[in-house]
């Protein structure tokens, strides 16, 4: 990742390849369940649809604030992908979840209401494991740059393992998957935030969450340091593990995903810092 | 650029049970299974009015659901199309005549495709819902001007119109129509 034209490139591709991503994940989910599943570019034959339907606005701070969320986060996916500043990047994440939660309260749906309560809940859960992963990759690496991290020599799993671990204990709540997707739960909040979005607004919310893959990922990839073989095999292994957990298992209340990010994922987290810094690993 | 030809390769579906017996409803979360998986064709259940291109029907309009059906469709954003699913979201069916209902859906809301049966097949539903993509590419931009809706009587065809009947313990006497 260091030529400025591979980054650029990158950068400006990444809601493609998020829709890719989301596209082969469907497919591959409903292979999981013995159906054909739908075409791999679906995701953009949605977009395409959408961008032909009527607009239905809410008010029009509530729509603006749909595109804020896509601007924010592509800002965050930029920045990770050039190699920044990592708090930054954490921060410019939690602005584009911040602005959505905001857009959620701002309707009058109950059930845009109660989305937005809950993707404020999985940010609880989620923003401190993530915080403590950017402090350890600082004590390996005595910088808070990603572009350190991409550069290590020995892959960064290796010396932080329990790291990659409690990060794969927060993706799914990251990604809205089940068994901790309370946030979007279609059965229950029909969507949550993004409930009284329509026409091209929705579109901002839908590619925003292509966006959050490459995000998601792009923090795997990052675990694989200079060898960018073992990073694409470890964000291989991630999507399958998400999809097969996806599949495999029912939703938990807001209370059972907190409990667990904060009881088990935190102190795996955090261990794994006492361990970088008294440099064990 | 045009874009109607995508409208039919990710139909978008709401499911509205209208107070039929859930009959028909079965058969189409039976359609959204693994054994037909109408999820190849692009369409998901979305569940959300906003979203959706597609109206699946069920079940004769009961007192209760007409507002809420009526509420529905208008808050879906056209181009809309809507498939009445069974044979008392056509007609009535089973229900026809009974007091707390009325003969089909089309009474309140335009209807675009038939489909019948009591319960009716998947394959039926599939047939329907394909059939309606087709006036769902070809809707125009038309359709999106709004439009003022007269209430007006329902005329009573040879079925017993027992909300006439009914309306004097309602309402003191007063026809009423539309609540
Ligand atoms: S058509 Fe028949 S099976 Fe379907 S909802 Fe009506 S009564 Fe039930």
């Amino acid at each position: 990742m260091n030529n400025i034209v591979v980054q650029i490139l990158l950068i400006a591709l990444a809601p493609i390849l998020g829709g890719l991503i989301y596209g082969l994940e469907r497919k591959v989910k409903a292979r999981m369940q013995r159906r054909i599943g739908p075409p791999l570019l679906q995701p953009f034959y949605d977009f395409l649809k959408f961008a032909d339907k009527r607009k239905m606005i809410v008010h029009s701070t509530h729509a603006f604030l749909g595109l804020l969320h896509f601007v924010s986060l592509w800002f965050a996916v930029a920045v990770l992908i050039m190699g920044g500043d990592f708090i930054l990047i954490i921060f410019l994440h939690l602005l584009s979840t911040a602005v959505i939660i905001l857009a959620g309260f701002s309707t009058r749906s109950i059930f845009s209401h109660l989305g937005a309560n809950r993707s404020a809940i999985s940010v609880l859960a989620y923003e401190p494991v993530l915080i403590i992963i950017a402090i350890s990759a600082y004590m390996l690496t005595g910088s808070f740059d990603v572009s350190a991290l991409y550069a290590s020599e020995i892959p960064v799993l290796f010396k932080m393992p329990l790291a990659f671990i409690a990060l794969l204990l927060i993706l799914p709540v990251k990604l809205k998957k089940s068994p901790f997707d309370v946030s979007e739960a279609h059965q229950e909040v029909v969507g949550g935030v993004e409930l009284e979005y329509s026409g091209i607004f929705y579109e901002a919310v839908y590619t925003a969450k292509w966006l959050d893959y490459i995000f998601v990922y792009l923090l795997v990839f990052m675990f694989g340091g200079a060898n960018i073989w073992l990073g694409l095999v470890l964000v291989a292994l991630t999507f399958i593990y998400i999809n097969a957990l996806d599949n495999s298992t029912a939703r938990v209340n807001y209370k059972q995903m907190l409990r667990f990010c904060l009881w088990v994922a935190l102190p795996i987290a955090f261990v794994n810092l006492l361990l970088t810094m008294f440099g064990v690993l | 650029m045009k874009l109607n030809k995508y409208r039919k390769k990710s139909p978008w579906i709401l499911h509205y049970n209208a107070g039929g017996c859930n009959g028909c409803d079965i058969e189409i979360l039976a359609c959204l299974g693994p054994k037909y998986d109408i999820e190849r064709f692009g369409m998901i259940n979305s569940g959300n009015p906003k979203q959706a291109d597609v109206m699946l029907i069920t079940g004769p309009v009961t007192k209760r659901s007409r507002e809420r059906l009526v509420d529905i469709y208008s808050q879906m954003p056209e181009p809309k199309v809507v498939v009445a699913c069974g044979s008392c979201t056509c007609t009535g069916g089973v229900f026809r005549g009974m007091y707390n209902c009325e003969g089909g859906v089309d009474q309140y809301i335009p209807v675009d495709v038939y489909v019948p049966g009591c319960g009716c097949r998947p394959e039926q539903i599939i047939a329907g819902v394909v059939e309606a993509l087709k006036k769902l590419e070809n809707k125009t931009k038309e359709i999106e001007k709004s439009v003022r809706l007269e209430v007006a009587p329902v005329e009573s065809d040879n079925q017993i119109n027992r909300r006439e009947i009914a309306a004097p313990i309602n309402n003191g006497g007063k026809p009423s129509v539309f609540g």
